[in-house]
């Protein structure tokens, strides 16, 4: 095994075993599984169910509304992290505390608590409505239940990666005269911008794969606010196993494209400062 | 000047950190502040550089008040401990960034650029990032970043700390080259005094948040004036001599000194003799220098160019004292011989020499030693052991002795000089402890220290003097006290309640004193204006506040215990008395 690298730590081949098999199981059979179901299908019946315009609108919603979130997570929950990391302040910990709500809470509770708030006659909703703004039943609401379930992910991504900027970086260029902004701009932002892009890859992953919260406050009509999670379970609850697992090999393809691109834009990233020293 | 400090003051919780610095660096200076950590220096530089605000006092660079300016405005150059250097930047984007912050042209900067890496020659490093140098490569780059925008003064926070010796050395000697082709004006941080004695053309020492004294290299080392700066530049075995009219009594020698002064009454001082100055020989007739003592090698360490010994001293009548002796009362004296010396004799461990001293330096430090009075054995070695005193002697270095006085405070005992109370005698506070006090100043205690038992380290300490005779004795006290520990001093200035129509008066003493406090003594203190009887008004401030201690100085004894019982029997707070005659 010349690929062996001496260790200190003993135990290389049974953990390794023990990836391989654990990997499997739980990740790589099911998607072989998901993969064949549709692969028995015939060929024009594939492209039927997955260019149908029904689906193609549940793919724009669907990733439109994961992007959007993510991107919305992206700006504020650094925010978030900053102030939790650099204040001090009365009621610090309750508020890092309930950053991980979103992840604990059942999703069917978020849904029904942000339909609540948004509904025509909700606590919210009824200021909006008057400025002709509707966020229930709309892709708004999509957008919103999405942004707060991916919300924790972006947060808790940046604030070790916060943590680790130095005080000194940032006095050692404040005396060398540079504003706040430019030292946020040049020496804080690209420290943590790996962290920034990772926050951003976990939130648009779990926004695509979520279910629960979104049917509650969507609607749900066909080409408007359908998201391609519904779509496949209303498939199965036609008995349209096929169709459904043919909806489900896109989303698994394009979320890999998406992850693979913004992956391989880090490793990039990464190498650029590397190359640029020879 | 090029860094003017006013009475800087920078408190974390209450606690000063930097302490009533005042200081001036003249232009093209290379200054270096030296120091223990937690002595107060770093934060010292970092005010400079407006890193962190003060609470108090005034900073002026190159004559501009630049107290409430910007760091960014104030045109410093600062290198850190550990480089500071932006990861994810090139060398040669690092040592511009200050020129892209100015928007400088791009041929122009990469002009700059060149002329910085020649400086601390590092060409042709521009394209490497930070992780790929070494650490010293890693702090050229820090200074020549920090020297891009030509700034007009350049500030070192103990640059050398992650090095190794070597290249400690040789960044040292590239600093100090720089410094002198620029003329730039540079502070640097240390805690290491050789590294202040490489690059220094003046010392600044702090500790505990005062800067203790200021001056060359040579003259710190020389001639120190506190016991601090005596034992953190170097090794100095501290002793304790007479000091009488004829010159200095040091064990069994006399040194005549210059300024004889006839008629002034025998006190004790403190003598630093330096490793280096001792000498050592078979017998006492062989010795080219003043006798000293016997002593017995302790121990012996070759240092290479250097033998460095411990040579503990006979006891005996004429044993001279070392200040700091442990309990036991081990005296043992440090010694360095070169290998010239260790040539023209050898000495063994266990080997009985004669001991010599070819120099001494009296330091002007008005607190000696202690000496812990009581009634009974018992108790003297109780209060000897109080945790106030303790650390005080600890920080101070100094020793504490234990006398028992059985009659203390018997009024009708004889009142004469018993024997002479040489040092600061302390004693407890006690009820009726004013007339112990009174008995004991009558009979000859100069110095007397009252301390309550488990007294607090004071957080303030209040100064008074009643009659002029005491007021230098009482400053250079205080000076001393509060050179070894964090507090703020006070100056309380005392009119009697019919002076309140007449208030200048009282003014002017108080800027008086805290003048001659600051001249004669390198002591800041605040100044207080309070209206009544002096002793209640005393005994009324200290009461305001916890952890506050008094140092009042006497000439009058007349009805003392009545007049100072309220103050020295209120318990809480120590009060040391220092009493000069009227002449």
């Amino acid at each position: 095994m010349s690929w062996r690298k001496p260790s200190v730590l003993p135990g290389f081949g049974l953990t390794f075993g023990f990836t391989t098999f654990f990997l499997s199981a739980i990740v790589l059979l099911p998607l072989a599984a998901l993969i064949l179901a549709a692969g028995s299908m015939h060929w024009s019946d594939f492209v039927h169910v997955v260019l149908s315009r029904r689906a193609l609108g549940s793919y724009r919603l669907s990733f439109g509304a994961s992007l959007l979130a993510a991107s919305i997570n992206l700006v504020f929950g650094f925010i978030l992290a900053w102030t939790l990391v650099r204040y001090e302040f009365p009621g610090r910990k309750i508020i890092d505390a309930l950053i991980d709500l979103p992840f604990a809470l059942p999703t069917a509770v978020s849904g029904i608590a942000l339909a609540t708030v948004f509904a025509q006659n909700g606590w919210i909703g009824r200021w909006l409505e008057p400025l002709g703004i509707k966020v229930a039943y709309t892709w708004l609401g999509v957008t919103l239940a999405l942004t707060l379930i991916s919300m924790p992910f972006a947060v808790r991504a940046v604030q070790p990666a916060l943590l680790e900027v130095q005080r000194d970086l940032e006095e050692a260029a404040e005396t060398l005269g540079a504003r706040r902004f430019y030292v946020f701009r040049r020496i804080i932002l690209p420290t943590v911008l790996p962290a920034l892009l990772t926050g951003f890859t976990l939130a648009f992953a779990r926004a695509v794969g979520e279910y629960g919260s979104v049917i509650f406050i969507a609607g749900n009509l066909p080409m408007k606010t359908e998201i391609t999670p519904l779509l496949i379970v209303i498939h199965l609850e036609e008995f349209d196993y096929q169709g459904a697992a043919a909806l489900g090999v896109v989303m698994l393809a394009i979320s890999f494209l998406m992850l693979l691109t913004i992956n391989l834009l880090q490793t990039w990233g990464r190498r650029r400062h590397v190359q640029a020293a020879h | 000047m090029s860094i003017t400090l006013d009475q800087v003051t920078k408190q974390y919780a209450g606690v000063p950190v930097v302490n009533d610095v005042s200081l001036d660096i003249g232009d093209g200076e290379f200054f270096v502040l030296l120091g223990p950590s937690g002595s107060g220096k770093s934060t010292l530089l970092r005010a400079i550089a407006g890193l962190s605000g003060v609470d108090h006092g005034r900073i002026a660079l190159h004559g501009r008040d630049v107290t409430h300016v910007a760091a960014r405005k104030r045109g410093v150059g600062l290198v850190f401990q550990n480089y500071a250097l932006f990861r994810h930047m090139t060398v040669a984007e690092n040592i511009e960034f200050a020129l892209r912050v100015r928007r400088m042209r791009g041929r122009a900067r990469r002009q700059r650029r060149q002329e910085l890496l020649r400086l601390v020659s590092l060409e042709g490093m521009d394209d490497r990032l930070p992780a790929q140098l070494s650490g010293g490569q890693q702090q050229r780059v820090a200074v020549a970043r920090a020297l891009a925008h030509k700034p007009e003064v350049l500030l070192l926070d103990e640059p050398f700390g992650a090095l190794d010796a070597k290249i400690r050395e040789e960044l040292r000697r590239t600093i100090r080259q720089v410094q002198r082709e620029l003329g730039i004006t540079t502070v640097l941080v240390t805690h290491d005094q050789e590294e202040a004695f490489a690059m220094a053309d003046r010392i600044g020492i702090m500790n505990l948040g005062r800067l203790l004294e200021v001056g060359e290299p040579h003259d710190l080392y020389s001639q120190p004036a506190t016991r601090f700066v005596a034992t953190f530049l170097g090794a100095a075995n501290l002793l304790l001599a007479r000091r009488s009219a004829d010159g200095i009594q040091l064990g069994a020698t006399t040194v005549a000194t210059i300024d004889r002064n006839p008629g002034v009454s025998e006190y004790e001082v403190v003598a630093v003799v330096r490793p280096e100055e001792v000498e050592l020989a078979p017998t006492r007739a062989a010795l080219t220098s003043g006798y000293l003592a016997h002593g017995v090698v302790d121990e012996m360490v070759f240092t290479g160019a250097l033998e460095s010994l411990r040579v503990r001293l006979d006891d005996g009548a004429q044993a001279p004292l070392m200040a700091s002796a442990d309990r036991a009362g081990h005296a043992a004296l440090q010694v360095t011989r070169t290998q010239h010396e260790q040539r023209d004799f050898e000495v063994r461990t266990g080997q009985s020499v004669a001991i010599g001293v070819r120099r001494l330096h009296v330091l002007p430090t008005p607190l000696s030693s202690f000496t812990a009075c009581a009634q009974s054995a018992a108790q003297a070695e109780a209060l000897s052991r109080q945790p106030l005193l303790a650390e005080l002697s600890a920080r101070m270095k100094t020793r504490i002795a234990v006398r028992v006085e059985p009659r203390l405070g018997v009024a009708d005992a004889p009142c004469e000089a018993l024997g002479d109370f040489v040092g600061t005698t302390v004693m407890a506070a006690q009820s009726d402890c004013a007339q112990r006090a009174e008995w004991l100043l009558r009979r000859g205690a100069k110095d007397l220290l009252v301390l309550p038992d488990q007294a607090p380290a004071p957080q303030r300490v209040l100064i008074h003097w009643m009659g002029d005779a005491a007021r230098g004795a009482t400053l250079a006290m205080s000076a001393s006290v509060l050179r070894h520990l964090p507090a703020e001093a006070v100056y309380v200035g005392i009119q009697p309640d019919d002076a309140k129509a007449t208030p200048p008066h009282g003014m002017r003493e108080l800027l008086d004193a805290r003048s001659e406090a600051q001249a004669a003594h390198g002591l800041d203190m605040r100044t207080e204006l309070r209206f009544g009887e002096v002793s209640q008004e005393l005994a009324r401030r200290l009461e305001e506040s916890p952890a506050q201690m008094l140092i009042i100085g006497v000439t009058d004894l007349t009805r003392f215990a009545e007049r100072f019982r309220a103050l020295l029997e209120g318990g809480r707070w120590p009060v040391l008395i220092a009493q000069r005659a009227t002449p």
